[in-house]
C-alpha cells in the first residue's frame, strides 16, 4: 500500500514545539535554517547541528515517525559524504589505488551533509509540530504571497485523494493479473495509467474550479483563523533568532 | 399566486468537443416546491444544474432566477440565491478543514470574521455535524462528506438548493438522513429544492414534481402521472420505484387500485383503505388473464 505523506501525523502531541505560535516558528526557524546552511566553519555547523537535534528532541516526536522520513532525505544526502573526499584537490589522508581520498573533501563533504541534515531535522519542530492547514494559514498571516497559499492548501487537500485514486487504478490492474515490475510492457502500462490519472485530474480540476466559483471564488482566498502570540512565544523566537545571528558573528569574528 | 424561482427558456449548450449536451431545454420552478430531474445516463443533467447558477452559460436560451436574468454581471448576486451541491463531495469539499469550508462562501460573500463564525455554528448545528469542525474532509465517511458538502453550501444560505445525483453512493441509513434534512430545509425554511437523480425510489420522498430530461425537457408532471407513464419511462430507459412495479403486479391479481402508490408510505395508506371497504380483508386471486398479465409486465421491466 502507499502510505499517505502526513508531515503533521503528530501534530497534536505537547511540547514546548507545539505550543509555539506557528508563526514565530516558522519565522524563527526559517531563519535558523538559513543561518546554518549559510555557514562554512565546521565546528559551528557541528554547534548547530547539535542544537538542531535539541530541537528536535524538545518537540517530542516518536523516533520511529523521525527516521522514517530521514531515511528518505539520507539517500540524497549520503552520496556527498561518499563522493566529496575523492573528488576535492588537496591534502592525502590515503589513496586506495591511483585515487586520492583528501582532507579538504572529507572536510567538505561532512560539512555539506551536516548543513542538509540540520535543515531537515529542523523542518521536524517547524512543520510535523502544527496541524498543517494551520501552518499554510499562518504562511498567509505572514504575508506570503497569496497564490502561493492557495497552491500548498490544495496540494495538501488534494495529495491524499490522488493517492488515493493512483491506488484504485492500481487494484483495478492488479485485479486483472498485472504484476508491477520492470519489463517494458509493465512501464507502459503504468504509463497509460498515470495519463489516465492526469486526465481524471484535469477534469476533477474543472470540477472543483466550478464548486469554488458557486460558492462566490473570483480568484483569491481568505482564511479565517486565529493567532494569540504571548510572552513565552516572542521569548523563544527572539532568542532562536539571536542564536542564529550568533553564529554569523563567531564566524565573522574568527 | 406562485412566484417563479427559476424559470429556463430554450436552453440549449454544446461542450467544447461538440458534444451536444443540451437542446432547447425549458421549465418553470416555483418557489418552495421540489424539484426531481431525472433522465439516463448522459442526458444532460449535470449539465443543465451547472446553468442554474451561471458556471456554464448557453449558446442560446436563457436562465432566470427571481426574475433575474443569469449573466456575467449579476453572477455574485446569482451565486447567494442558488447553492449547488456537486456530485462528488471531492469536488465540494476543497479546503483543508470542514471549518474553512464552510467558512469559504460567507467570507466570499464578503460577511466579517464574527459574522462567518456565525454562519458556520449555525449551519453545523443544523446539519448536525457537530465536532466534525476541525476535521480533514478527506476522513470523513461517505454519508458524513454527503452532509458536509451540503452544509459548505447551506451556510451562504441560499433560497434555491441544487443538488446532483444526492443520494449516489450512499448507505440506507446515511440516505434517509440526507433525504430528511433536504425535506426539513424545504419544509422548515422554505428553500426551494431541485435535485437530478437516478435513484427513482427515492424520488417520491422527495420530490412534489419531475421533468424528465432527455437533452430537453421530455416531460413534466407529478410523480404520480410521470411513473405511470410506462411508454415515457421506457423510451428514455427510465425506472419505476420499486413499489410501484410491485403494486403493478398486485393488480394482475385483481387488486384494485386506480393509483399505484409509489413510496412505502402510500402503499401502507392504500392498503388500509383496500382493507377497510372490504371488511378487514384483502383479496387477491388468479384469474383467466393474470399469467398473460404478470408476463407482460416481467417482459416490460427486462427491457431496463
Ligand atoms: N466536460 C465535458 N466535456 C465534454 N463533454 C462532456 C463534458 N461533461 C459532460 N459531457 C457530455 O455531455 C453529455 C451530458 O453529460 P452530463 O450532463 O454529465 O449528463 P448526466 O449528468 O445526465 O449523466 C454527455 O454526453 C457527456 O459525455
Ligand atoms: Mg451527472
Amino acid at each position: 500500500m502507499m502510505e499517505y505523506p502526513e508531515i503533521d501525523k503528530y501534530a497534536s502531541l505537547d511540547s514546548p514545539m507545539h505550543r509555539f505560535d506557528p508563526r514565530a516558528k516558522i519565522i524563527a526557524f526559517i531563519f535558523l535554517i538559513f543561518s546554518i546552511v549559510l555557514l562554512n566553519d565546521l565546528k559551528l555547523v557541528l554547534i548547530g547541528f547539535l542544537v538542531s537535534i535539541l530541537f528536535l528532541i524538545a518537540s517530542k516526536l516518536p523516533f520511529h515517525f523521525v527516521i522514517r522520513h530521514l531515511k528518505g532525505v539520507s539517500i540524497f544526502i549520503i552520496p556527498f559524504l561518499v563522493i566529496m573526499p575523492f573528488t576535492v584537490k588537496g591534502d592525502e589522508i590515503f589513496s586506495i589505488y591511483a585515487i586520492k581520498v583528501t582532507y579538504e573533501g572529507l572536510r567538505y563533504g561532512i560539512l555539506v551533509a551536516l548543513k542538509a541534515f540540520s535543515a531537515v531535522i529542523l523542518i521536524f519542530p517547524m512543520v510535523a509540530t502544527t496541524k498543517f492547514e494551520t501552518t499554510i494559514k499562518a504562511l498567509d498571516k505572514l504575508k506570503v504571497p497569496n497564490i502561493l497559499v492557495q497552491m500548498l492548501m490544495f496540494t495538501y487537500r488534494y495529495i491524499f485523494v490522488f493517492v488515493d485514486e493512483f491506488q484504485k487504478l492500481l487494484i483495478a490492474m492488479e485485479s486483472r493479473g498485472f504484476k508491477l515490475g520492470t519489463s517494458l510492457y509493465a512501464l507502459r502500462t503504468i504509463g497509460n495509467a498515470l495519463g489516465m490519472l492526469f486526465v481524471r485530474s484535469y477534469e476533477r480540476a474543472e470540477r472543483v474550479y466550478w464548486a469554488m466559483q458557486s460558492r462566490g471564488y473570483t480568484g483569491s482566498q481568505k482564511t479565517l483563523a486565529e493567532f494569540k502570540m504571548c510572552t513565552k512565544d516572542y521569548v523563544l523566537m527572539v532568542v532562536i533568532i539571536a542564536f542564529a545571528v550568533c553564529l554569523h558573528v563567531v564566524c565573522y569574528a574568527y | 399566486m406562485k412566484k417563479e424561482a427559476i424559470s429556463v427558456k430554450n436552453l440549449t449548450y454544446t461542450h467544447p468537443d461538440g458534444t451536444k449536451a443540451l437542446e432547447d431545454a425549458s421549465l418553470e420552478v416555483y418557489e418552495g416546491e421540489r424539484i426531481a430531474i431525472v433522465g439516463p445516463n448522459g442526458a444532460g443533467k449535470t449539465t443543465f444544474l451547472l446553468h442554474l447558477n451561471g458556471i456554464l452559460r448557453g449558446s442560446d436560451g436563457q436562465v432566470e432566477v427571481f426574475g433575474k436574468s443569469v449573466d456575467k454581471e449579476n453572477k455574485e448576486e446569482i451565486i447567494k440565491e442558488v447553492g449547488i451541491v456537486f456530485q462528488d463531495p471531492d469536488d465540494q469539499l476543497f479546503m483543508p478543514t470542514l471549518f474553512d469550508d464552510l467558512a469559504f462562501g460567507p467570507l466570499n460573500m464578503g460577511l466579517k470574521g464574527d459574522k462567518v463564525r456565525e454562519r458556520v455554528e449555525k449551519t453545523i448545528l443544523s446539519l448536525g455535524l457537530m465536532g466534525y469542525e476541525n476535521r480533514c474532509p478527506h476522513h470523513l465517511s461517505g454519508g458524513e462528506k454527503k452532509k458536509a458538502s451540503l452544509a459548505a453550501v447551506m451556510s451562504m444560505e441560499p433560497r434555491i438548493l441544487v443538488l446532483d445525483e444526492p443520494t449516489a453512493n450512499l448507505d440506507p441509513k446515511s440516505r434517509a438522513e440526507l433525504i430528511k434534512i433536504v425535506n426539513d430545509l424545504n419544509e422548515r425554511e422554505g428553500i426551494t429544492v431541485i435535485m437530478a437523480t437516478h435513484d427513482v425510489n427515492a424520488v417520491p420522498a422527495i420530490a412534489d414534481r419531475v421533468f424528465v430530461l432527455n437533452k430537453k425537457v421530455i416531460a413534466e408532471g407529478t410523480t404520480q402521472e410521470i411513473f405511470s407513464d410506462g411508454a415515457l419511462m421506457k423510451a428514455n430507459n427510465l425506472e419505476v420505484p420499486d413499489v410501484f412495479k410491485l403494486f403493478e403486479v398486485l393488480r394482475c391479481f385483481g387488486y384494485n387500485c386506480e393509483e399505484l402508490p409509489l413510496s412505502i408510505d402510500e402503499a401502507i395508506e392504500h392498503l388500509m383503505r383496500t382493507a377497510e371497504v372490504n371488511g378487514g380483508h384483502i383479496h387477491l386471486h388468479i384469474h383467466e388473464h393474470t399469467h398473460d398479465e404478470v408476463k407482460k409486465l416481467r417482459s416490460e421491466y427486462e427491457h431496463h
